[in-house]
């Protein structure tokens, strides 16, 4: 990746004719839950406010949380999910998943929450005609962690994925473990191997595997493949991903079994080939009823390094042995895993492969279907947060500008695009455009304008030619091995 | 009648029960199942089967009798051999392995004789095993002479539910004092925790008796108890289904049971006073 050190940041491109506008929320690396218009208006910041991620909800509200356990003895818990309304008072709050007494720290409950969480009213958390998340009332599912033993899996302590369902009182209605599945992952006697000897061991809490690391939780809600008969899409059952493992996959809310998967293996048919081998991914969620795509599975393939299995050059031992320097956001038919739509470095515009890493993030990140057809992709390692049309053209594009003390990155987990309806203490704001600007002439003051004050003439040079014979194969030349 | 005792080649408990036979002159015959009494045991089980239990992991051995009576398990064997049947209800096969025994219920036998019973326990004590026993509440004061002579390694208490049910689940009258200086016995051994199954409650509201199952806000109160009577928030602390076919009341056995997840409410209720309540896994 190659990244000048003086860059814009805020929105640096908006089509107002072509931008499905409204407001934009995320959280703002150690500030806490920003929300900006299109021009990259900061009107609103819930100071200090988690986001792991912010959502906002209809009326103004916000979803995040008041912090996060001490790193040296949790990976990634949340303390608690809240909703607040837009003045900052907590108007919802849920921790009693478990007690949790660390050294040295206060003895309290925690949620344990962590990367996702729905509210009841939408299946994925993001604007959706016609179904919009309840703000007074209604169930959520949090995914959380808890540690636990599972010898079939590793003799070292597991930091298990699990999926609850809590009502507005607290109560926990429903719960789902991850671990007590293993059997229904596929992974094959090499995978298994990897996984009992290093279960992706984190430092936290003297050692816990991070096993699965799932990202994404959402419900699949009311879709085309159900109506028509098939039981695994129940709009009650539940998606999810592991970028651990590089799976994908529906758990039937009544049984917890798995009912339908995409991974651990891209390589065990033909259509899986096509696809190709998806590396930790992140928010694979089915595009709801009602924006364009909907009954559709929608996942940024991040790339980086994920996944276990045989050990090869770039992994000694099997883990992580599946690699891509570059990311890809797929749309795929969740009944043929044909891609349907995608986003990649060569819609992006960028000679593959040669700069792919130009549209990469190896962890984090996310896509959002809007009702337009565009698609609202957070490239979260850069801080990146564009708008692409279904013909690729990016019509809105945002750097975060905040950069954190303790974690020196503008980093973004996800951002999402609601209507300006949704937030009614706000005029509705102006519409700016900001046309793209021209690199090659764009200069900081002080540096030269561009072109040569003295050119000269060579006899016999003959003219450039394209791109065949760079030190590695690209693009057409890739295509034909 | 002689004495035949089944065992399986290798097997401590078998060879601690032996033990105890021939120090104390009880002549006896030995079958071992896996050599040379392999089909005389088989026949044996064909003809006793439904009084021989048969677990996940097979047979418990040794397997004693003396040809009108059965007692599997070193537990039962031991203290039949000792006092001649007034323990039984003490003990019953275990399901433990290894160096643990369990089935030694401190509730359910006779108060009587309670000399015997902690005898049978020194015995096993002395033969380097870790006794894990249960109790619901009853005979505190023996569950106490356990603790203080060291003699159980962990206890299960079974608090039935709040007080003013108590008994009613029990089945008999019960002090709910005797229940609270188990609790206090309890927290106090080495290794202990607490559970509650949500039972199905008889409950006389006018002329018709009607059955319910214990209500999340019940169990909260079974919680509540522990809480009161250690001072302590922290004890671990099961919620368990109730399994419709172990129940004694016919008319318990036709209640719909409980999914795991209807657990969960439970679960949420009795966390107000003991923090790490989990429900039984299913």
């Amino acid at each position: 990746m190659t990244y000048p050190s003086v860059f814009p940041t805020g929105t640096t491109v908006y089509n107002p004719e072509k931008c499905w506008s409204g407001y934009t929320i995320y959280q703002a690396r150690e500030l806490g839950a920003l929300l900006v218009d299109m021009n990259g208006k900061e009107v609103k910041l819930w100071k200090g406010l988690h986001g792991f991620p912010n959502k906002l909800l209809p009326g103004g509200y916000v979803m995040g949380h008041t912090g996060e356990r001490n790193n040296a003895y949790g990976m990634q818990d949340q303390i608690d999910l809240v909703q607040v309304d837009w003045d900052g008072n907590i108007v919802w709050k849920f921790n009693q998943y478990e007690f949790i007494e660390d050294p040295g720290e206060e003895p309290q409950w925690m949620a344990r929450q962590h990367h996702d969480y729905q509210r009841e009213g939408n299946p994925v958390g993001y604007y959706t005609p016609g179904m919009e998340p309840e703000v007074d009332g209604g169930n959520t599912l949090i995914l959380g962690h808890k540690n636990v033993r599972n010898t079939d899996i590793s003799d070292k302590n597991l930091l298990d994925d699990v999926i609850i369902e809590v009502d507005w009182e607290g109560n926990i209605l429903w719960e789902w473990a991850c671990n007590e599945h293993f059997h229904e992952l596929g992974f094959d006697e090499t995978a298994k191997n990897i996984l009992a000897r290093d279960p992706n061991m984190r430092q936290a809490g003297e050692g816990m595997g991070d096993w699965m690391h799932i990202n994404s939780m959402s419900k699949l809600g009311p879709n085309k493949w159900y109506d028509a008969g098939d039981e695994r899409f129940h709009p009650e059952n539940i998606i999810w991903d592991a970028r651990e493992t590089n799976i994908n996959a529906i758990i039937d809310k009544k049984t917890g079994k798995i009912v339908w998967k995409l991974g651990p293996r891209y390589d065990t048919s033909e259509e899986l080939k096509n696809l190709g081998w998806i590396i930790g991914q992140h928010h694979t969620h089915m595009v709801p009823r009602g924006l364009p795509g909907e009954g559709n599975i929608l996942t940024f393939d991040n790339g980086g390094w994920a996944g276990y299995g045989s050990p090869n050059p770039g992994s000694p031992t099997g883990r992580m042995n599946a690699v891509r320097d570059y990311s890809r956001v797929l749309e795929i038919d969740p009944t043929t895993f044909k891609i349907v739509w995608q986003y990649t470095p060569v819609e992006a515009g960028l000679v593959h492969p040669v700069d792919s890493n130009r549209f990469y993030s190896p962890f984090i990140s996310g896509a959002q279907r809007l009702p337009n057809g565009n698609t609202l992709i957070t490239e979260g390692s850069g801080g990146r947060i564009i708008e692409v049309t279904s013909d690729y053209e990016v019509v809105w594009e945002y750097i975060s500008p905040y950069w954190g003390k303790f974690l020196n990155m503008n980093m973004v987990y996800r951002a999402y695009r609601v209507p300006y309806d949704w937030v009614p203490q706000l005029e509705k704001p102006g519409e700016i455009p900001i046309e793209k600007t021209d690199v090659t002439t764009f200069r900081m003051p002080g540096a030269a304008p561009s072109g040569c004050e003295d050119e000269t003439e060579v006899p016999g040079v003959v003219p450039y030619q394209g791109d065949n014979a760079l030190c590695v194969a690209a693009e057409e030349e890739l295509d034909e091995e | 009648m002689s004495n035949t005792l089944y065992t399986a080649t290798g097997c401590t408990r078998c060879k601690i029960v032996k033990n105890f036979m021939e120090e104390r002159d009880i002549p006896y015959v030995e079958k071992d199942m896996k050599a040379e009494g392999k089909e005389e045991f088989q026949q044996f089980y064909k003809a006793n089967r439904k009084y021989i239990y048969r677990g996940e992991n097979g047979i418990e051995f040794p397997v004693f009798t003396d040809g009108d009576v059965i007692y599997q398990g070193i537990g039962p064997a031991v203290a039949y051999l000792l006092s001649r049947g007034k323990l039984d209800k003490f003990f019953s096969v275990g399901t433990l392995h290894k160096e643990w025994v369990d089935g030694i219920h401190v509730f359910r036998g006779n108060p009587e004789y309670a000399g015997e019973f902690i005898e049978v326990l020194r015995y096993l004590k002395n033969n380097n095993l870790k006794l894990q026993v249960d109790t619901k509440g009853k005979n505190s004061h023996i569950l106490q002479q356990i603790l203080d002579e060291g003699l159980g390694d962990a206890v299960i208490m079974d608090v039935l539910g709040p007080g003013e049910l108590y008994s009613e689940i029990l089945g008999e009258d019960i002090d709910i004092n005797e229940v609270e200086k188990s609790i206090k016995t309890a927290a106090n051994f080495p290794e202990f925790y607490f559970q509650t199954t949500v039972v199905p409650v008889v409950r006389q509201d006018g002329d018709t008796p009607e059955i319910s199952y214990l209500a999340p806000e019940e169990v909260a109160e079974a919680a509540k108890l522990i809480e009161a009577v250690t001072g302590s928030k922290k004890n671990p602390y099961l919620i368990k289904l109730f399994k419709t076919k172990e129940a004694k009341d016919k008319r318990l056995k036709a209640v719909e049971p409980l999914s795991a997840a209807e657990l969960l409410p439970y679960r949420s209720k009795a966390r107000t006073y003991q923090v790490f309540t989990e429900v039984e896994k299913v």
